[in-house]
Parts: structure tokens; sequence; C-alpha cells
């Protein structure tokens, strides 16, 4: 059996590039570590365009954009003092923080408008590659020198608010605009999501606008679909599960992939990888060239979300329940997590899709990749007091337990976090942003490299137009 | 009355070298200082009898060596004495060095870490290099990205230049000097966690922020800014104190015609159909003038010399919300002698240089979390210097004086800050040297203790910010001190800023203020 490229990881990100592909006519593998599909909700944006060119719609994809999209308690016990709901509707948002804080509710359009139009810049960087700023080549200076216009089309205010606001905390950008602690909070805690930052760190404004990427104006939490499971229904390209794959590169050319059970080799002129950048090239680059294999190892991943579920005996009416009261909650959450500790008190998000209850809990970072069964339940007990459950309807995957169990980098969910300094051409590491490596015929895919995670498809669609 | 062409609000150094820029070109000057004495937070004072100190800023290194050529500052008293070493005593007793001599500093690495060693020289080397590259961008009037302006277009298209041309390796290290934290940037480096804790703190002075936040890694860049003239380590100390400095400035401007006035406090600057034509001093007095120049920070040049119906008013929200958060407290001390650290006891070599209190990364990282959350560090960072090893005249014989660089002290006290609050922070300061060197408080004469309140209340810098304005990624460049309004004009003709709040800004620098001056003179007026 002969193929003409083999993709390892059937993610969302994985699977993309391999149907891109197959529809230009090659014959496609995908290997996947995981028995089973993973049941889990793909979150965050699915650019149109992907949807549209591999038809996920007719494939039975879902898109969830609950209405409203968060729902956050306040102060006063337990549902005792009510809760603050956001809604889609603008409108109906200013109606509701009124309640908290007038002026706040009076601030809310204009900046669900702001954030907006900076979104918006992003989207369109994501779909395309990475600009190259060392590039020569008059089209690649022509198309930098469009982004450039398209941004200044947008308007004096757009450019100021680009290099004023990325650059910053996601707490001083709130500052500037709200007063209240709950909207804060529930604002706030979208800049540090998979981030080893906390809410006054630099670069977490960024953050909050990749996450806000492909979400209408006045909803700032991405959607959530069936992506993954919609594109492995998809016809076309071969799967094998419960492999996991290695990059065979002798002499610094990548001839296929060797599968670490049976040992058993793959052979095919085009390997790519949309597992982390770290675990696909540390084996295979590092003596190849040191720059590269210290930049490699310079990567940062840091762990520090435990995702899993949450098991209640009746479903729940809200969508999504977010716990980071204030900034300074989520600060301080962020304190422990900074000396290596779990949070004591963690921002929880319970998330529901269909039906099913899915946990964000952060901080909880990764440590030595070891199982610790005693953090393990302590955890889970303090994630059962901020929610009002019992410990036994919780159930968590720390970032060691996700690195044991699927050996992605420190478990970090998108393989890289997304600070200012491993964005665009850094990402993943200086030099090497267009998907390709140092290995000829080796590519990377997947969310380690631009535009990064939490936009399943980009990244693979990107990479795959690359290698067209 | 005398009708001068140019008045400059301050007599800080910035305000000084625009003067004597000014001056020099052929301009009738004059500097208004509030104070008795010029300096700004650049001043010597006698404050105990025989004692002398430089009461906040206390070391040079990123003076602008073309502004000491222009203004000959050697002959009008600058003489700058180099600090000979950096000694970080650890908990458990041992010490990281380094020292002038180099080799002796790669020894001493090399006993923490042969890793560390190897690494150091090619860090000196990239981060030299680095220095070298941001160095004609401080001495550039930033261009304006949102404006079509031929001359903003040109900036912008020379700045793209000039960061291509420093080649791909050079160009992601500077990306990741603006973006990430120092601890970050340094973990890429090295692994002795002494070391990479005695570095990040330059990323840390006048910052709120910790050597883990993102930005700082910047600031440690604007540190080494300062070893560049002079080889290795131009970190100095300017005989007599860095008020010493302030004086050769001003004696420079007077050489070239200006007039400083102390004493003299502006409550306002005149503004006629928009256009200053003079300045209100505190007394009342009106002086007239053709051009103003403000070297005071962003929110006194704006929200306190002007009336608002001068400025638009985005202008308004835009000055209020830019940060200025002081950090950062000193402790002034006169010694009967000189404290003896565990770690290298006696009276020696390490008393010529600097004492770094920053033992790991965590202890630096906790006395900023204390900060966060309103409380002044119980265990803070400080840079330790004795001015009297260095230049004998700044104390009686045999006695010393003793300059603690202190963060962090936040502005924003909980509760705000009170006598008792402040003598809390001299004691949490004098109890953490206390554990580094026994018996040291037993040597104590006389104890000066000053907050970032004591900061503003002094010299006049809003919130105590020694920066005159945070220096965070947005807040350089061309948003320094606000947008459109970074190239040192004023919605208000004939009125200019000039201080350490518009670029590039912080440190006894002066390229600010020059800049500023360049930009008055090319526009005629």
């Amino acid at each position: 059996m002969s193929y003409d490229a083999l993709v390892i990881g059937a993610g969302a990100n994985g699977l993309v590039t391999a149907h891109y592909l197959a529809r230009a006519g090659k014959h496609v593998l995908v290997v996947e570590q995981r028995h089973a599909a993973d049941p889990s909700a793909d979150i965050g944006w699915v650019p149109d365009v992907v949807i549209r060119d591999l038809g996920l719609a007719r494939a039975g994809l879902r898109i969830e954009q609950p209405d409203p999209w968060i729902t956050v308690p306040l102060a006063g016990g337990r549902g005792g003092g009510g809760t603050l709901e956001l809604s889609r509707d603008i409108g109906r948002s200013v109606e509701a923080i009124r309640h908290i804080s007038p002026s706040d509710a009076a601030k809310w359009p204009e900046f669900c408008n702001r954030m907006r139009t900076l979104a918006g810049v992003l989207e369109r960087l994501y779909l395309v590659p990475p600009p190259d700023i060392e590039s020569t080549d008059a089209r690649e200076l022509a198309r930098i020198a469009g982004l450039g216009l398209y941004v200044r089309r947008r308007g004096k205010q757009t450019v100021i608010d680009l290099a004023r606001i990325l650059p910053m905390s996601i707490t001083e950008l709130l500052d500037d605009w709200f007063e209240s602690d709950v909207l804060k909070g529930l604002l706030g805690a979208l800049g540090i999501w998979h981030l080893k930052q906390g809410p006054r760190a630099g670069g977490t404004a960024f953050n909050f606008l990749h996450h806000h990427a492909g979400s209408p104006a006045g909803v700032f939490r991405p959607p959530r679909s069936n992506v993954t499971q919609a594109l492995s229904a998809l016809p076309g390209v071969e799967v094998r599960h419960g492999e996991r794959a290695n990059v065979l590169a002798p002499n610094g050319r990548a001839t296929g992939v060797v599968l670490e059970k049976s040992g058993e080799e793959i052979l095919a002129p085009l390997v790519v990888s949309s597992a982390d950048p770290r675990s696909t090239l540390q084996p295979v680059a590092i003596e190849l060239d040191p720059e590269f294999g210290r930049a490699v190892d310079n990567i940062k991943a840091r762990g520090v979300v435990a995702r899993g579920t949450l098991t209640l005996e009746s479903t729940p009416a809200y969508s999504t329940l977010c716990i980071a009261p204030s900034l300074d909650y989520l600060e301080h959450a962020y304190d422990d997590a900074k000396y290596g500790r779990d949070s004591a008190t963690p921002y929880v998000e319970v998330q529901k899709t269909d039906g099913r209850l899915e946990l964000h809990v952060q901080y909880v970072p990764y440590t030595d990749g070891a199982a610790n069964v005693q953090r393990h339940q302590a955890l889970q007990l303090r994630v059962a007091q901020v929610l009002g459950a019992q410990p036994s309807q919780v159930k968590l995957h720390s970032p060691d337990e996700e690195e044991l169990q699927h050996g992605s980098t420190e478990g970090h969910l998108y393989h890289g976090e997304l600070t200012l300094d491993q964005i665009l051409f850094m990402r993943p590491v200086p030099g090497w942003s267009r998907y390709r490596t140092p290995i000829e015929g080796l590519y990377l895919c997947g969310s380690g490299t631009h535009p990064g995670g939490g936009i399943p498809g980009a990244a693979g669609r990107n990479a795959a137009r690359e290698m067209l | 009355m005398k009708q001068y062409d140019a008045i400059v609000i301050g007599g800080g150094h910035n305000g000084l070298v625009t003067a004597a820029y000014l001056a020099r070109a052929g301009k009738s000057v004059l500097v208004l200082e509030r104070r008795p004495r010029v300096g700004g937070a650049a001043v010597t004072e006698e404050i105990f009898p025989g004692f002398k100190f430089t009461m906040f800023s206390y070391v040079v290194s990123l003076l602008r060596p073309e502004i000491i050529r222009d203004l000959d500052l050697p002959r009008h008293g600058l003489h700058i004495l180099p600090l000979e070493s950096t000694v970080t005593p650890m908990e458990n007793g041992d010490y990281l060095a380094g020292w002038a001599d180099h080799d002796e500093t790669r020894r001493e690495l090399y006993r923490h870490s042969p890793r560390d060693a190897e690494a150091y020289d090619e860090y000196g080397r990239l981060m030299h290099f680095m220095a070298q590259a941001v160095k004609p961008i401080l001495g550039m009037v930033p261009p304006d990205p949102t404006s079509f302006a031929p001359g903003d277009l040109a900036g912008l298209l020379k700045l793209g230049k000039h960061f291509r041309g420093l080649g791909a390796e050079r160009l992601h290290a500077l990306v990741k000097l603006m973006t990430m934290s120092s601890a970050d940037f340094l973990d890429e480096w090295f692994e002795t966690d002494v070391l990479k804790a005695t570095k990040s703190a330059s990323g840390i002075i006048g910052t709120f922020l910790g050597p883990r936040s993102p930005g700082t890694a910047y600031v440690l860049l604007h540190h080494y800014m300062g070893e560049l003239d002079g080889v290795f380590r131009a970190w100095g100390f300017a005989k007599g104190g860095t008020g010493a400095v302030s004086e050769a400035i001003a004696s420079a401007a007077r050489s070239f015609g200006a007039e400083i006035r102390c004493d003299a406090g502006v409550s306002k600057v005149l503004v006629r159909t928009g256009r200053a034509t003079g300045v209100v001093l505190e007394n009342g007095d009106e002086l007239p003038a053709g051009i103003v120049v403000s070297s005071l920070d962003p929110r006194r040049t704006f929200l306190q010399l002007l009336e608002p119906e001068h400025l638009p008013s985005h202008l308004v929200a835009d000055i209020k919300r830019f940060k200025f958060r002081g950090s950062s407290g000193k402790v002034n001390l006169a010694l009967d002698a000189l404290p003896s650290f565990t770690c290298m006891p006696g009276v020696g070599r390490q008393h010529r240089g600097a004492i770094s209190i920053s033992p790991s990364l965590d202890y630096v990282e906790r006395a900023y979390d204390d900060a966060k959350y309103g409380e002044f560090s119980r265990r803070p960072y400080m840079d330790i210097v004795f001015p009297s090893m260095i230049d004998p005249g700044m104390a009686p014989p045999g006695k010393h004086v003793m300059s603690i660089f202190v963060q962090y002290a936040p502005y924003n006290l909980n509760g705000g800050w009170t006598d008792a609050k402040r003598e809390a922070f001299g004691d949490a300061v004098v109890n953490t040297v206390e554990s580094f060197a026994p018996g040291f408080k037993s040597q104590i004469l006389h104890r000066q203790v000053i907050t970032p309140l004591d900061i503003e209340r002094i010299t006049g810098l809003s919130e105590g910010n020694i920066f005159a304005g945070e220096l965070a990624l947005h807040q350089l460049f061309f948003l320094r001190p606000a947008p459109g309004w970074a190239k040192f004009a004023t919605p208000v003709r004939g009125f200019f800023q000039c201080g350490s709040g518009t670029h590039p800004g912080g440190g006894i620098m002066g390229a600010s203020g020059r800049l500023a001056a360049m930009r008055i003179l090319k526009d005629g007026k």
C-alpha cells in the first residue's frame, strides 16, 4: 500500500489538512493514537471557508452559539444573589448589565463594536499564512502592504487600538472601560484561556481578542461544534486509529512514519504532523540543526487547564456557567500557579454542548508529567466546592494526565501558548512559520502553528494550501 | 519685562537639556524650577549634616553620549566613576558576583553552572547588539502610523528598512524582547536561578510588573543601552551624585546664555486663540514667551498646566488613561561603618559595586505579589550602593552613605501612605538587609525613607513614577504619551513637551529633551 501523504493526528486540523490534500488528488492516510474519537466538543470558530470547501454542513456539522452565551452567579450565596446573563442581542445585555452598573451598561455597545473591529482584523490575518517580514519577494511584500492598507482602511482608531491594545493586559483594557467586577471577571477569564499568565500580564488583551474571532459583536465566548466528528464522517481519507506514529527522517528527509507499537513503517513522500511541534520535532530535528532544536525546546507550552465533565441529575438551564467573580480572583488563582500549585480558588467554567457538561478549570499547572492521586482528589474537591456539586460528579484531566495519556507536551491544548512572542511569524518557532520544517518533506499543521489553538481547521487549511 | 524666546517649565535633566540646546542655537531661554535647586529627580542633597545623598535616582548609565559631547559636559564638571561589580547574596549564604574583570565573572558563573558560563558571552553579545539596534530608534522622532503625511510614511519606511536590515535572527530576538517577560526570556539562556533573578531585576525597575510579567524584557533591554559606549558596564556613579549631572547640564545651559530661576513654580500656561503666549507663576506673575516647553510628566503637562478646553476630549481621555503607578521607594542611610554581608564577610571590593537583593526569581516575584494587592513588599527587591566608597566626598571621614533603591512600594497603598506606614516600610527594608548582613542595624546613624507619595510631593512626578510614566509597550514610541501627540508638540501651538513622559523616556538619558529641542528648532518657532 503506498500513500502520497501521511498525516499524524485525526484532530480537526489533521483531518482538514488530509481532506484538502485528498481533494487535490492525493492518497492520504491519517494515523491517530486514540482508539476512539474524543467525545468532547470542539471549542472555537470554524472558519466558513473550511465549512464550504469541505462541505461540512452536509457531513452533519453542528455549531452551537448559545444565547444567552454566559451566566454568572452574583454574590449573595448560591443563587441567592441572582445571575447576570449576557445575550447576543446587545440591547438585552445592556439591560442586564444595567442592574449591576448603569455606567458599564452605557459603554457596552461601543466596547462590543470596537472589539469586533479588532477581532475582524485578526480573522483576516488568520485565514492566510503569517506575513513573512524577512521576505524580499515582491509578491509577499505586496501582500504585507495590502494587509497594512486593510488595517488603515478600518480607520485611525483601529490602527491605534491595535498597537495599544494587543500588548496590553486584559485588566488594563477592561479597567479602561468598566467598573463592575462581575463583568470584568467574566470577560477577563477569556483573556487568560490556556495561558500561564494572570489577567495583569501584557498580551492577555490579545488572547481575549483571539478568542473573540469568529463571534458576533457582543459575544465573548467562542462557539462550540462537533467539527472533528463531522470531519471524521467525510469520505475520501483513510484513518487508522489506536496507533502512535513517529516521523521517519533519515538523512534529514522525511520518508514516512513508524508505528510505535508494531514497529511497522509506512512510507510516503509527504509527512504532515498535527501533533504538537515539540513532540513531533524533538526526536528528529535536534541533531539536524542545533539552533532550530533550541528554538523548539524553547516553545512555551505550559499546560494550565484541567478539562473534564460534570454530571448533574438534571440538565441545568444555563449554556455556560462562569465562576470568575473578579479580575483579582483570577489573579489570585494565577499566583498559585506561578509557584507550581493548583489554584486554591480556580476559575471554573461549565460549557453545555449537546447536553454534555464540559469543564474548563484554570489554573492547574503542569508539573512533572506524573499522575498524583492526592493532588487529583484535592482538585476535584475544590472544583466541586466552587460549583456547589459533589466531588463524584466532577471528572477532570490535569495537564500532567493529558501528557501521560496523549503525549501532548505539558498537556497544552493549543500546543503552545498564545503569547505575543509565539504568534504570527514567531509560531511555532521564529522563522519557521510557514508550516515547513528543516526536514524536507515534513510539515506541521496543528494548533502549534499559525494561527494557533481555538480555531479548529484554520491551521490545517493554511498548511495544506502551503503544501499544494 | 524681558520677552524670552522660550520658557522651559521644570529644571530636571530633560528640561535643562532642552534649554541648553535651544540656547546653543541662539534662543533666549528661561528655565523655571519650582524647587530651590535644579535637578528634579536627579539631585544631591545634604540631608544629614556631612552626609550627602542622591535623593532619588542614583546611577548614571543612559545619558546619551551625543549630549555629553554637544554640551561638553565634562568641562562643566561631569565626572562618571565606574561601578565595579554586582554581588547578590543568596539565602543559603552563598553569593553570585559579577566583577569588572570579565574572566573572573566567567569563573564565578562557572562555579554556579558551566552551561551558563558558556551562554553568558553569547547572551552579552546579543544584548549588546540589540541595544545597538534599538539606539537609532531612541534618536528618532516617532512617525505616526495613522497618518498619510509624507514625513510619516517616510519615517515608517525607514523604520521598516531598519528592522529588516537586522537580519532574521536578530529581528526575532527583538520581537521576543519587546513582548516577553524577563524571566521567560532569561529562561531561554540560563539555568542558574540567582543569575536569572539578578538579571531580571533590571527588567522590573520602575514598573508595576513582576519578573514573570510580559513587557519586562523590554525594560531589561532599556537598561542595557547604558552598556553601550563605555564597552562593558557603563553603569556608573557621578562624582558628587546625580545632582552633579544636573548641575553640569545647568552650567552648560548657562554658558550658552540660558537663565535658570529656582523657587519659581509655574501654575498655568497662558493660551490665547490656541497659541501659548507665556506662563503664570505660582505667585501670580505672568511671563511672556514665544515658545513654552514643559518637562513635567504628561499628566501635569496636559491636565494641570492647560485647561481642558484647550485640548481635544480624546486627548484628555488618553492622558487620564496614561499609566504611572509608581512602584519604587528609596531608603537613604547614614552609616557609622560598612555592613558585613554573611556571604562575603568584612569590607572589600563588594562595597564599591552594587549589592542586589534578588536571591531568587520567586523572591522577586513574591515581592511583586505583595504590591499587586496594595501592600509594600515584606521582603523587597533592593539595589544597594555605597556612594561614599566611590566618591569619599559624600560622607564625613570614616562614615558612609548607603543608597537603597527598593521595589515594590505601590503608590496606591491599601489605606494610603501615612508616617507610620512609611516607617514600617523602612523597617521592612532594614530588616531584610539585616537578614543578609547581621549587625547592620546597629551601624545606622540616620535614616531617610522615601515612598512614591514622597517622590510625587517633592519632585512632582505623578504617582511617584520614576520614569514619568510606565515604560510599558503600549506607552512607548508613537504612543508615548498619547497617539498623535508623540512628536513633542501639543494641540496648543507654541507649547511643547520634552520630559521623560515622551519618547523614548526613562532614566537619566536626556534623549527626550534633546529630541524635543531639535523638533522645536526645526519648526522655526
